[in-house]
């Protein structure tokens, strides 16, 4: 086990180079000028072109790439060229919103689409597991900006029980920081319940027809117990799965919803970062979600072994 | 108790009391009442107010850095920092005094050197701060209160450059932070204003929090725009950066923020609905909706072809499709100057008063216009730009011109338009824009006039006649002079076509009912506001 995690993560290293390179050179061949963006529309062309010098883009691609990637080796994402701040505080200043609202939205999504799916499965064709494939349906077809901008009409703006925009950090206090989440994690969290309530209702489907199954119903253990220790536990690792793929589909989730909900969080960090073509802070938040989603796959393939003993590395 | 009140405090009571966060924020109703929350036009991406000119650095360094004169809202500079000033007879020195007790909010005091190096530092990146580099025998501190600064030749409109609301302002900054290359951004934001930046809770794109500085002096005038007494009612003031201006609607009105400095057209009917909240004009000097042809390659190299597009244009499409059907938000505009204002004129600007297409087709035969593809480069990320490059669209399609439709970014276009390449290599035709009315009430600050060739705005036109009274206003005794000078200005733009004006347009602000003493001006004046 030690050494498929070792192997894992020293194969890492190559998918990291290949973004890293990647995302430099598509930064490197698009459009766009952070000159321009900071000198100003009423400023001269001989400006923009002395900020750009100053900023020293008009440095060969080889030259700049190899100063960076020097950089980041040693740990270094280096500094915007907007703000003047290290790459690394800003990605600090706004990773606790995105991580609150992913796993927030995590333990919303998978409370009820797990449930929802396994008794979908369980009451194949009935009125209940036509409701809920409905309600899958349409949580992957309205876009996730309507229903926030729904949910933001009805409950802060109508009911006014909830705040319409903003974070506030957890150290100051549990609720306030509940309390701005709830819209945003529910607002995302709708496509993710849809997504895996399908998976788990088809995997359930699928293991409810095996022999145990049956054997078990035979043998005269109750209905839940069947459904969520017997079945439930074998269709366990295309869920898990699934759950991890979907870590990728909740990092593209939070920049809508962070710009709906005004929470200053990595999505409208990497959003204002093209938008002005901050080039070192794109790359630098590429960089850190490409290596979340290689090591949140690396737990999934971990915890295969938990959920089926069979599979060993 | 009705239903709602009773699931909001049973809801709030079951999860406070479940929650480790017992403590609720720390405000109390005056600390509240104290702090204002604001929704800016833009992110505050960067803080330097010399390095970056963009209008939401200069409305935020106009709180924390104070200037040496400020512009009032008859556009006259009154002093500020300056206690006094003297010219020589001939006018070629000019000597200034501080006035006492002025604190930078570091806690030293403001000194003549400090004033001395802001202004070398603002001098490299401003139009007329330059002019008068080209002029300047010397600037140089006295003592610790007065300056001298010696000139080869006049420069009658010096109070102007150092009170100009356009930025980039001349705002003074201590002499060690001055020091820092113009082209180089300040990491330290150290100012004599009446707030503090408060730069530990400074978060790039999410917030920007101003605190009062109580060692500043104010001015015992009233205020008026950057000029008079500067008195700050309140203790902090939140920026509240929000892209979404459906969210920014709602926030408002929810009472999460205060006030909010550019609402979008679309949703201004509800905010007028709302019976909590006030709406008003923002900027009285608007903005002046414009596109730029190249000048240097066809079609636009040929004036007949520039005064083809003009004949055939009808500013009321452009208006429309930027502010709606809101009358009361636009105007057209014969004319490259802000209306309203002293100067402004209407000579030559026939040519924008009745649309033509007739005879613009006839111009565009005589010209000999062979087919060239106009490349039309349309930033659809910014509402005004994208409304304006489909009316432009239709318009060249309508005389016959024929349209390669670039839809792109305002970061791409930010980059294209410099380039000086041939249309079809990476160059361009036209792009759209717009300019804010205040900085072209006359020509000191107003860069997209200027017809320079090479030293001219994107697009760089040559017409040395538009140079010739640049320069006579610059130079001009009185107002009348001023307003002659501008009169054959604006014709000679006219005729030679500097760019195409698309009309004169405004745009509303919102702020809550317990919020007073909001005014309307260039940028957002926080002093004598208050809140309830």
């Amino acid at each position: 086990m030690l050494a498929f995690i070792v192997r894992r993560i020293i194969t890492t290293i190559p998918v990291m180079a290949f973004v890293a390179l990647f995302v430099f050179s598509l930064l490197y061949i698009a459009p766009g000028d952070p000159a321009a963006v900071i000198a100003g529309d009423q400023a001269s062309p001989a400006d923009v072109e002395k900020i750009r010098l100053s900023l020293g883009l008009d440095r060969p691609y080889l030259v700049r790439f190899a100063e960076w990637s020097f950089r980041v080796l040693q740990g270094d994402l280096g500094t915007s060229i907007f703000t003047s701040l290290p790459v690394t505080q800003l990605i600090a200043q706004r990773i606790e919103p995105t991580l609150s609202l992913m796993v927030l939205t995590l333990i919303f999504a998978v409370t009820i689409a797990v449930p929802m799916g396994v008794i979908a499965a369980w009451k194949a064709g009935t009125w209940i597991d036509r409701s809920a494939m409905a309600f899958a349906v349409l949580g992957f077809s309205v876009p996730v900006f309507v229903v926030g901008y729904l949910l933001a009409y009805v409950f802060a703006l109508k009911l006014d029980w909830l705040p319409v925009q903003g974070y506030t950090p957890l150290s100051e206090g549990f609720w306030p920081w509940l309390r701005n989440l709830i819209l945003p994690a529910v607002t995302l969290g709708l496509v993710y319940i849809a997504l895996i309530a399908r998976i788990t209702r088809a995997t359930m489907l699928e293991v409810l027809q095996q022999d145990y199954v049956r054997t078990a119903q035979a043998k005269g253990v109750g209905q839940r117990e069947v459904l969520f220790l017997h079945a439930l536990k074998n269709a366990a690792v295309p869920i898990v799965t699934i759950i991890g793929i979907g870590i990728a589909l909740l990092i593209g989730g939070a920049v809508v919803t962070e710009s709906v909900f005004a929470i200053p969080g990595l999505g409208r960090l990497t959003v204002d970062a093209i938008l002005r073509r901050d080039y070192p802070v794109i790359q630098g938040v590429v960089l850190m979600f490409s290596l979340v989603y290689v090591l949140v796959n690396l737990v999934i393939d971990l915890t295969y072994t938990l959920v089926d003993p069979r599979i060993r590395y | 108790m009705d239903r709602r009140t009773f699931l909001k405090s049973a809801t709030g009571a079951g999860v406070l009391a479940a929650s480790s966060g017992l403590a609720m924020p720390a405000l109390s109703q005056g600390a509240a009442a104290k702090t204002l929350r604001f929704v800016p036009q833009a992110n505050l991406a960067n803080f330097d107010p010399i390095w970056g000119t963009q209008y939401v650095v200069r409305n935020a360094a106009a709180l924390v850095w104070d200037t040496l004169y400020g512009i009032d809202s008859k556009f006259q500079p009154q002093r500020q920092m300056v206690e006094g000033e003297e010219v020589s007879s001939d006018g070629l020195t000019w000597t200034f005094k501080l006035r006492s007790g002025l604190k930078f909010h570091d806690g030293t005091p403001v000194l003549a050197k400090d004033v001395v190096q802001s202004l070398k530092r603002w001098q490299a990146r401003d139009p007329m701060g330059l002019m008068i580099k080209a002029i300047e025998n010397e600037l140089v501190a006295v003592d610790d209160r007065s300056w001298k600064w010696s000139l080869k030749q006049p420069y009658p409109k010096m109070l102007l450059a150092l009170a100009k609301n356009n930025a980039p302002c001349s705002f003074i900054m201590p002499e060690r932070i001055a020091k820092t290359d113009p082209f180089t951004q300040i990491t330290e934001y150290v100012g004599s204003g009446p707030m503090k930046f408060a730069r530990a809770e400074w978060v790039p794109g999410a917030k920007a929090v101003f605190e009062k500085f109580a060692d500043y002096v104010p001015r015992s005038e009233k205020a008026d725009w950057l000029a008079g007494g500067k008195n700050m009612l309140l203790d902090r003031i939140e920026w509240v950066i929000m892209p979404d201006p459906a969210t920014a609607s709602a926030a408002l009105q929810n009472g999460e923020v205060d006030w909010w400095e550019t609402p979008l057209s679309d949703l201004v009917p509800v905010l007028k609905a709302n019976k909590n909240l006030n709406v008003d004009i923002g900027d009285p000097l608007g903005n002046i909706g414009a596109f730029r042809m190249n000048h240097l390659f066809p079609p636009f190299d040929n004036v007949k072809v520039r005064r083809a597009v003009l004949t055939a244009l009808n500013q009321e499409d452009y208006m429309r499709s930027i502010v709606g059907d809101d009358d009361k938000l636009w105007k057209a505009l014969p004319s490259f100057f802000t209306p309203g204002t002293p100067l402004y004129t209407e000579e030559g600007g026939d040519i924008l008063k009745q649309r033509n297409v007739a005879a613009a087709k006839k111009l565009l035969a005589e010209s000999g216009y062979k087919g060239e593809p106009v490349v039309c480069v349309v930033a659809q990320d910014m509402s005004a730009t994208k409304a304006m490059g489909d009316v432009t669209a239709e318009l060249l399609k309508s005389i016959g011109m024929n349209v390669d439709f670039v839809a792109t970014d305002w970061g791409t276009v930010g980059s294209r338009r410099a380039s000086k390449s041939p249309p079809g290599q990476g160059g361009w035709s036209m792009f759209h824009t717009w300019h804010a009315g205040a900085d072209c009430i006359n020509p000191s600050s107003y860069t997209a006039i200027r017809a320079n060739a090479d030293k001219a705005w994107f697009g760089w036109p040559n017409v040395p006649a538009v140079e010739t009274e640049v320069t006579n206003w610059f130079n001009a005794k009185d107002v009348a002079e001023e307003k002659a000078a501008m009169a054959r200005l604006n014709k000679a733009a006219m005729e030679e076509v500097v760019y195409a004006p698309t009309g004169f347009y405004l745009g509303y602000q919102a702020w809550r009912k317990n919020v007073t003493g909001v005014t309307s001006g260039p940028l957002p004046f926080f002093w004598g506001v208050s809140k309830a």
